[in-house]
């Protein structure tokens, strides 16, 4: 499993306005639904729903929600860089400016977890973080998320 | 004339050594090395080969300094050991501290017997001679060191190398008698007769004294200089006597050390500060002795085999002991690795290689010259590297909460009550506005050097210095409160898990999430009550259980020890994935044979 099997150019949002956590999420539901065909909504409420069994801001101002879906065609992921940092009830208290949403079909099964587990390995990378965090143009970041060497499989 | 100018000589040469040794631990702590190792060197180094040129090799003086030393260390680590310490690791630890001294010391033994062609009993007492793990190197490392490791691993580590010495030092002296007694059958006979009596009166001596000691402080009313004194007095007394009538001195001056501190002592804040410095100072006294002793020009014939067994102790004889005795008691592998690789051995090894000297036995200056060496390597290699090791086995904790500005006053007359003064940060529970509990109601608020009462300071402010009346024991419950945030390191979510879970989810809840494998009749089970069964009823913080593809980490613990918070891993965390082919467990074991046999 690699990122570039999870999102494209077009899955990269370089500036997010959202003053909320649920802003950031309904935003990010609108973009995932414009992309997979999903609906905004059933997107939105699986996202809430597991927000709901516990934050998924896992600290350093990074949060990787996630969440499966009936009808999905594959695994889909959504990154976004906030405009402004925003509170996301994180693990550290600390706001969030960097958001990885990965939606998986509901048979995806293991699937979802290599997935998660390879974002999650990711944006654990300190110096990634920050060049993601220094980059505004869209393709530069697509590159940074696909391109670095914690990206690919070990 | 001149001999007052010896005296004060020497007075100024040991002083001058102990200065330089206390000034060297500023380097020890930049550069990392084991403070114990530079305090031998010191000592080598003033010695007869060595810069300093004394010539000193009176074995029973050693021999004495060094006990005294031991006794003060031990009674010390006894006594800052809490008795909850022996609930999570008591257990292990003393398997540790008995048959695995037995095993350590028989499996070098033989090895010690091959490589130096001595005989069957000489090599045991080699084996002996080095068979304990070193209190003071195990102590300081752990401690100073400022890692944070798994209460159950420390526990264990602690309590062992406490706890063992008795044990080498019995075999080593039975050992002795052992090989200067005349006829086999005596022989045997005799070391099982020295063996009960040693653990025997060493225990129940401990027990009285340590019950006598906290009696004596907590009924006469001193001078509050004077209960210190009084103390070290008392446990010296407890050693001395226990070992004039037979019994183990170190092992009562441990279990001593253990009653009295668990005891409820007046004084005990000054009671602590004292004892703390007194350690210090045996244990460079202790060092410097060993050091003083040691002839190194004689080192050069014994270097190779000492050096080779040293690496057969470090690599074969401490694992394999390590692993056998914690069979029973399901460490993890790596919990297993890291108990194997701190088996530091110390001044107790360089003490003991005293008992053959003094017996005059016909290789005792092997024997010493061996053991000094086999400790130098020790220190070198495992001291060295107990952090990395610890880090690469994913061990460490990382700190759930920031530094506490606290001071605890001692007040006169009770042991009930201390008065505990907070600085309050901006970044604390309470400096962002959390109540403080009733139980803990401030008697006295300071302000920009003002006092204040509670009822006309208002708000708590960031840099108000608050005072608290409050039992001893509850004094970590207010450190949450105050504790400045502790910063979270990326490497921390490997070992937290990245994501949080509520601990009253249901099972089934997170299974159809995640499509995780959960039995059934488990489906219902809250998170909280999954993990605390699977635990056994006790949850320590960063327990881990693994679940299809995922992990459960036990992330925070409220006052009353419940679960607060679960982390949750998408993949094996480090400290569940064994970095090495070792140590399996017993089901490992059992699944290994099976494949074996199909």
């Amino acid at each position: 499993m690699e990122i570039a099997d999870l999102i494209t150019p077009q899955s990269i949002i370089a500036n997010l306005r959202a003053t909320s956590k649920k802003q950031a999420l309904q935003e990010l539901a609108r973009r995932a639904a414009e992309i997979t065909g999903l609906h905004e909504r059933a997107v939105f409420d699986v996202l809430l729903e597991r927000e709901r069994l516990g934050t998924t801001g896992v600290g350093n101002g990074i949060a990787i929600p996630h969440g499966k879906l009936p009808n999905l065609d594959g695994l889909h992921g959504l990154f976004a860089r906030l405009e402004r940092p925003i509170n996301f009830d994180s693990i550290d208290e600390q706001p969030v400016d960097l958001i990885f949403l990965l939606l998986a079909p509901e048979s995806a099964g293991a699937d979802h977890l290599k997935a998660l587990a390879r974002v999650s390995r990711l944006l654990r990378d300190k110096s990634i973080c920050e060049k993601l965090r220094g980059t505004e143009k869209t393709d530069a970041l697509y590159a940074l998320l696909t391109e670095s060497p914690a990206s690919r499989a070990a | 004339m001149i001999e007052l100018l010896t005296m004060n000589l020497t007075i100024l040469v040991g002083a001058s050594l102990v200065v330089v040794s206390i000034l060297t631990s500023v380097i020890s702590f930049r550069i990392g090395a084991p403070l114990l190792l530079l305090f031998l060197g010191i000592g080598l180094l003033a010695g007869e080969d060595g810069l300093g040129g004394i010539d000193f090799d009176n074995a029973p003086a050693a021999w004495f300094i060094g006990s005294i030393a031991l006794a003060i260390i031990l009674f010390d680590s006894g006594f800052a050991t809490p008795l909850a310490r022996f609930r999570t690791a008591g257990g292990p630890a003393i398997t540790l501290a008995t048959i695995g001294v037995v095993l350590t010391s028989a499996i070098l033994g033989a090895m010690a017997s091959v490589a130096f062609g001595l005989s069957w009993m000489e090599g045991m007492l080699m084996g002996a001679i080095v068979g304990s793990t070193d209190a003071a190197a195990v102590f300081f490392l752990l401690r100073v060191g400022g890692i944070t490791l798994r209460d159950r691993v420390r526990s264990t580590l602690e309590i062992e190398s406490g706890s063992n010495d008795p044990v080498a030092i019995f075999l080593t002296i039975g050992l002795v008698e052992f090989i200067t007694a005349s006829s086999v059958e005596q022989g045997i006979w005799h070391m099982l007769q020295i063996l009960i009596k040693q653990v025997g009166v060493g225990a129940v001596f401990g027990i009285l004294g340590g019950l006598l000691i906290a009696q004596t402080v907590n009924r006469l009313q001193l001078e509050t200089a004077l209960y210190p004194l009084l103390v070290v007095a008392l446990a010296l007394m407890v050693f001395a006597s226990t070992s004039t009538l037979g019994g183990s001195g170190f092992l009562a001056v441990y279990v001593a050390g253990v009653v009295a501190g668990n005891a409820r002592l007046q004084h005990s804040a000054v009671l602590r500060r004292f004892q703390d410095g007194l350690t210090w100072l045996a244990q460079i006294a202790m060092f410097l002795t060993l050091g003083l002793l040691a002839t190194p020009s004689s080192f050069p014939d014994v270097l190779l085999p000492a050096v080779l067994l040293a690496l057969a102790l470090i690599f074969l004889a401490r694992p394999l002991a390590v692993w056998l005795c914690l069979l029973p008691f399901g460490f993890t592998r790596n919990e297993t690795t890291f108990v194997a690789w701190v088996g530091l051995r110390g001044a107790v090894s360089i003490l003991l290689a005293i008992v053959p000297l003094m017996a005059g036995l016909e290789n005792a200056q092997l024997f010493f010259n061996v053991a000094f060496l086999m400790v130098l390597v020790s220190l070198l290699i495992q001291g060295w590297t107990v952090r990395p090791i610890a880090r690469w086995l994913g061990l460490i904790v990382p700190a759930r909460q920031g530094p506490v500005d606290r001071v605890e006053l001692e007040l006169p007359g009770q042991a009930k009550q201390e008065l505990v003064a907070y600085r309050i940060a901006a970044d604390s529970p309470v400096g962002r506005g959390e109540r403080i509990p009733r139980w803990a109601r401030p008697a006295l608020i300071v302000r920009n050097g003002r006092s204040m009462n509670v009822h006309t300071a208002g708000r708590l402010q960031p840099d108000d210095y608050i005072y608290i009346f409050i039992p001893p024991e509850q004094v970590h419950l207010l450190d949450r409160l105050f504790a400045r945030r502790a910063k979270l390191d990326p490497d921390d979510r490997e070992f937290w898990g990245d994501f949080l879970l509520t601990p009253d989810v249901r099972l089934s809840i997170l299974a159809d999430s995640y499509g995780l494998p959960v039995p059934e009749g488990d489906r219902g089970l809250t998170v909280a009550e999954y993990l605390k069964r699977s635990f056994g009823g006790r949850l320590e913080l960063g327990d881990r259980l693994r679940l299809g593809e995922v992990e459960l980490i036990v992330r925070e613990l409220d006052d009353e020890d419940n679960l607060a918070a679960v982390g949750l891993a998408v993949e094996p965390t480090r400290p569940s994935r064994p970095r090495l082919p070792l140590f399996q467990s017993w089901p490992e074991l059992a699944a290994l044979l099976k494949r074996r046999w199909r």
